[in-house]
């Protein structure tokens, strides 16, 4: 589809901003509402809004589908990999090791910044991934 | 069916819903167990966001097999609608 | 009017979505519909009066002065959301591979194949 001038350069400008305020909301999931659900539907949706404005071929051929099901499938080892460092150290699974800190602080929380990066980039992977499969589908039975 | 029925069956039970009214709601009373997560919860780990630490701290373990739903549902989509061999 | 008589009327409009239209898209976007009305419901069980939210900027926790709602269900609605977007997905994804075979989105058309 071959929309306007106007659509597609406002989309392109408006895509690292909300980017950006998909990160702010990821990384302060400690400190207001938000966290690794929330920020990786919004990186999300700033992926959907290119492939709305653009149409699907391009956008696929910045942002290919089996680059994102690789990241996806990381993703989630990722989590596991965080879970297993307890084990390591003679601890239960999934349990924090990493430092408290101050309360209030942005560095603070032990291991809500690891996880909650982790969630997001899986969210999403997946949420653009079913997006992509859902777009390309041709009539076959 | 018309649709008529559906209609006046969405009604009654509109009118129904709008008229129950619960006398208790928000009434102040002890919390019971949730006083744990309450006081102690900035103590044991450092976020000030409460609801925070009690999905990514105290119930990690749910947080995982949620990341895992969400894997279900692509894997899913992908069998019903993906390409047909290579 | 609290929010659980408001939650019980958006189950209401989703629940005419799902028995009272034909087209089966419509259909499930009242599923969707009846699952946001479930995710208020729960958040709105928990509301103690005059509460805050449970995010401490600056105070310390006293157990008789300051008043916070519940966390609890709030925790648990998180996992609730991302299932209605995982049954929505499938759903919709059966939907068009229903369109693809029989070539048409009618639900009392298909009852007669």
């Amino acid at each position: 589809m071959d929309n306007s001038k106007i659509i597609k350069t406002i989309a392109q400008k408006l895509f690292p901003l909300i980017l950006l305020f998909g990160f702010y909301l990821t990384l302060h999931g400690h400190l207001s509402p938000g966290g690794g659900f929330q920020g990786g539907v919004v990186i999300a949706t700033a992926i959907i809004l290119l492939a709305l404005s653009h149409g699907i071929d391009e956008t696929e051929n910045r942002f290919k589908e089996k680059h994102l099901n690789n990241i996806e499938k990381l993703a989630i080892l990722a989590f596991i990999f965080l879970g297993m460092l307890g084990i390591f150290n003679n601890y239960p699974f999934l349990k924090d090791i990493f430092p408290l800190g101050q309360r209030g602080f942005l560095a603070s929380a032990g291991m809500m910044i690891p996880l909650n990066l982790v969630i997001s980039i899986k969210v999403a992977a997946g949420i653009t991934g079913i997006f992509y499969i859902l777009v390309k589908y041709r009539g076959e039975i | 069916m018309k649709s008529y029925y559906y209609i006046t069956l969405i009604i009654v039970l509109s009118v129904v819903a709008i008229f129950s009214i619960n006398p208790e709601y928000g009434k102040l009373r002890n919390l019971g167990h949730i006083n744990y997560y309450l006081e102690n919860g900035i103590q044991d780990t450092g976020a000030v966001n409460l609801v925070a630490s009690i999905y990514l701290n105290y119930r990690t373990y749910d947080t995982l097999m949620e990341t895992i739903v969400l894997f279900m549902s692509l894997m899913g989509v992908s069998i019903f609608l993906g390409k047909k061999g290579k | 009017m609290t929010p659980i008589n408001i939650s019980l009327l958006v189950f209401m409009i989703g629940l005419y979505g799902v028995i009272a239209k034909n087209n089966m898209i419509k259909k499930v976007m009242g599923l969707a519909i009846i699952n946001a009305s479930v995710v208020l419901f729960f958040v709105a069980i928990g509301y103690r009066h005059d509460g805050m939210a449970p995010i401490l900027e600056n105070q310390t926790y006293n157990s008789i002065d300051t008043v916070l709602v519940n966390p609890v269900p709030q925790a648990l609605m998180l996992t609730a959301i991302v299932v209605s977007i995982s049954l929505t997905a499938l759903a919709l994804a059966l939907v068009v591979k229903i369109y693809a075979k029989y070539k048409t989105l009618d639900v009392q058309k298909l009852y007669r194949e």
